[in-house]
């Protein structure tokens, strides 16, 4: 077969090169079916019959193909052909294909001894996420960029998103965010891998803590951050009360185990990435998501009482008045690469019950911090696209 | 000794600590990246240098977050976790390489636990137990028979390619790895590598040298890597099928053709096969700035059956499920062990 087509080869390789390299590139599916379509009436000539037929070797579906097959027949008509099996004076072959950027419609095109082959392509969209189930969790988008989002907060003039490159203030306009002002972070020493960081909003006064670095700023009148490096603790929230101080190792993803409560006792524990507080009869208990994979449960003078065993590495306390008062909200244990998941669980007899479905995400949740007395921020990355996209996941009662 | 060490354990006591032994033994993995821990990797090759390789894949892209710690020459490497890392010091300490290591031991050694991640050959990867974490590249690896200009009569050359039963091999030996090709670029690169005809035609191959004298028909097949030796065997009884004799030989050098593996080095599709034809000798290709023109350029270095695609091969490793993160290698197979962690590495 090689060699059948050498003769026509040659004069298809030199018409080729005097073809504008754009000359193929379509708009969409049915731009590449009209670009094949007329290149085929010249070369079957007009009102003549062709014979068609179609192969799919694309992740392109059915219905593609049909709509493929629908638009080269309509632009073949369109262009004087005649669709028939009955002696035609060309057989077409139409392949739906696909390499890493584009869509290609391959059309090789028989008349008698001779052949040519014809090819347009057009642009891959960026996949569609599918889809999710309802929630017992209200999820809320409130963000999407290319960057990742280490955390999202919102002072009274608009939105702040922490990056590992800015910190930048959105107002509403029209409804919709628009980037009012940004202001570029400028680490001493390169991030860990595994950035975290956390912004603590206070009317129009904010903190931003980093890892090894502390920012103070404030939104009004204009954005302004002062940023020194430092070993400071950052301020960890639960609900609208509970606080802790704990240092975050610099170099790591995990805060080092040295903390303080809000009632002043200072300790040492085991290295953890997460902290939340809640209520089990009237008795405050901290949760840590410890380093190891277990979720270690303390009582007020932070000794242990038990633990958890199945919950993923992020976890943020809530209290709305449902559900006992106080929630923890876990992600899933699992690997990086895999759908996540956000779930409300109550603890009762240091035990976790669910409380919620969990909020399905297609790729890792990775950043959960608490927003406000009811409501976290969760950021996911989703795998196909890459993108992150902040939440805002509340408790919802009533539901 | 994880449970001794910890601050609660004072408190853990008869039943309940039994409790939190079985919790601690059954932990799950967390989302977020651990630090710390080796990862134990195991490969074929073995690199004979005083200096551990800086060009090609797999090793030296280690480079970009790990430091060479420790080089025995065709044995093993160990690299360091690179503080000062471009995107962050790697969550892994380290990552030890065994060289030189037959596939089926590496093999064993991941069922025994004894290493992380290996390569697989496609008998080993039949033989894995259902669920295991492999990760496999595209079909990255060209393998193609490449004649030398001794070979000047380019109806031995064109009966050669009529003559090869792709399917048959890519069925039995090569358990259904990667593609069948006549093309040289990959069909998920190219988009159009279906348009090269893959089916042998022995009738029409012994048609086109029936007339040759028996000398002109005897042709050497060189193939230095002895786990590709089977798949030069098979082409042999192919060839002598079609009217060639082919006699396989251990040594490339001096041979009339030989069995050549080689790798897509650029997601980009005119750079990969410009790529391609430089590593086989071929004529520099046109720069191809869509997919037909593309297209024409490899049909061209095509021309003359000088090169005969075979398949297009992916590389496909087995991974003990101790290792955690995004696949290691990229599409195109660079290893990218930085984003990778190890449960019981801790901080």
């Amino acid at each position: 077969m090689i060699a059948a087509v050498k003769r026509w080869h040659a004069i298809l390789c030199a018409l080729l090169f005097f073809i504008p390299s754009g000359a193929r590139a379509a708009e969409d599916l049915n731009g590449a079916a009209h670009s094949l379509a007329r290149q085929t009436a010249a070369f079957a000539g007009p009102g003549q019959p062709v014979s068609v037929e179609y192969r799919n070797v694309s992740s392109l579906g059915a219905a593609e193909l049909g709509q493929a097959r629908s638009a080269f027949e309509a632009a073949l008509k369109e262009a004087g052909l005649r669709v028939s099996d009955v002696a035609p004076v060309a057989e077409l072959r139409l392949t739906l294909s696909e390499n890493q950027s584009q869509y290609l419609l391959v059309e090789e095109a028989r008349k008698g001894d001779e052949r040519q082959v014809w090819m347009a392509a057009w642009t891959r969209a960026a996949p569609v996420a599918a889809a999710l189930p309802g929630v017992a969790l209200d999820r809320r988008l409130v963000w999407e960029q290319e960057e990742q989002i280490l955390d999202v907060a919102f002072p009274a003039p608009g939105m702040l998103v922490l990056s590992p490159s800015k910190v930048t203030l959105y107002t509403r306009q029209n409804g919709a965010w628009e980037p009012r002002q940004a202001v570029p972070l400028a680490p001493g020493k390169l991030w860990p891998r595994d950035l975290r960081g956390r912004l603590r909003v206070t009317g129009a006064s904010f903190q931003a803590f980093l890892p090894g670095m502390a920012c103070g700023g404030a939104v009004e009148p204009s954005l302004s951050i002062d940023c020194r490096a430092g070993d400071e603790p950052w301020v960890l929230e639960s609900g609208s009360r509970a606080t802790m101080l704990a240092n975050f190792a610099v170099t790591r993803n995990h805060f080092d185990g040295r903390v303080a409560t809000g009632t002043g006792l200072q300790k040492t524990i085991a290295p953890f990435y997460s902290a939340a507080s809640a209520g089990e009869q009237n008795r405050p208990l901290w949760l840590l998501a410890l380093v190891d994979g277990r979720t270690q449960i303390f009582d007020a003078w932070l000794e242990p009482v038990g633990a958890i065993a199945s919950w993923g590495s992020d976890i943020a306390g809530t209290e709305a008045s449902c559900g006992g008062g106080s929630q923890v909200l876990a992600t899933r244990p699992g690997d990086t690469g895999e759908p996540d998941a956000i779930q409300a669980f109550a603890i009762v007899n240091r035990a976790a019950l669910p409380l919620t479905a969990p909020v399905e995400f297609a790729g890792p949740v990775t950043a959960l911090w608490p927003s406000s007395a009811t409501s976290a921020l969760a950021v996911a990355r989703d795998p196909l696209t890459g993108r992150y996209a902040a939440y805002v996941i509340t408790v919802v009662c009533g539901l | 000794m994880r449970l001794m060490s910890s601050p609660w354990f004072a408190v853990c006591r008869g039943e309940a600590c039994l409790a939190l032994i079985a919790l601690a033994a059954t932990a799950a993995a967390a989302t977020r990246p651990h630090y710390g821990g080796t990862l134990r990797v195991e490969i074929r090759q073995s690199f004979e240098t005083p200096d551990p390789p800086t060009a090609g894949y797999g090793m030296p892209d280690l480079a970009r977050a790990f430091a060479i710690a420790s080089w025995e020459a065709g044995r093993r490497a160990v690299y360091a976790a690179d503080e000062n890392a471009s995107g962050g010091r790697p969550f892994l300490d380290a990552v030890e390489i065994e060289m030189a290591r037959p596939l089926r031991d590496q093999s064993i050694d991941l069922e025994l636990g004894k290493a992380d991640v290996v390569e697989l050959g496609p008998s080993e990867l039949r033989r894995q137990p259902a669920g295991r974490k492999v990760w496999a590249s595209a079909p990255v690896r060209l393998m193609a028979l490449v004649f030398s200009t001794r070979v000047e009569d380019a109806r031995i050359r064109e009966a050669m390619a009529l003559a090869v039963d792709r399917a048959a091999i890519h069925n039995v030996l090569l358990q259904r790895q990667g593609e069948v090709s006549a093309a040289l670029l990959p069909q998920w690169l190219s988009g159009y590598a279906f348009l090269f005809p893959t089916a042998a035609d022995a009738a029409r191959a012994r048609t086109l040298v029936v007339g040759l004298p028996a000398a002109a028909r005897a042709i050497s097949l060189g193939v230095e890597d002895a786990a590709a030796r089977p798949i030069a065997e098979r082409i042999a009884l192919n060839a002598r099928d079609a009217g060639l004799s082919v006699s396989v030989a251990a040594q490339a050098a001096g041979a009339d053709a030989r069995l050549v593996e080689v790798r897509i080095g650029s997601s980009d599709p005119a750079l990969a096969l410009a790529g391609i034809a430089a590593s086989m000798g071929l004529p520099e290709p046109p720069r191809a700035g869509s997919p037909e023109a593309l297209y024409a350029a490899e049909r061209a270095l095509l021309e003359g059956f000088r090169v005969i695609p075979l398949f297009h091969l992916p590389d496909v490793y087995g991974v003990n499920p101790r290792v955690k993160g995004r696949p290691g290698i990229t599409p195109l197979g660079e290893w990218r062990f930085e984003n990778l962690w190890v449960e019981g590495g801790r901080p």
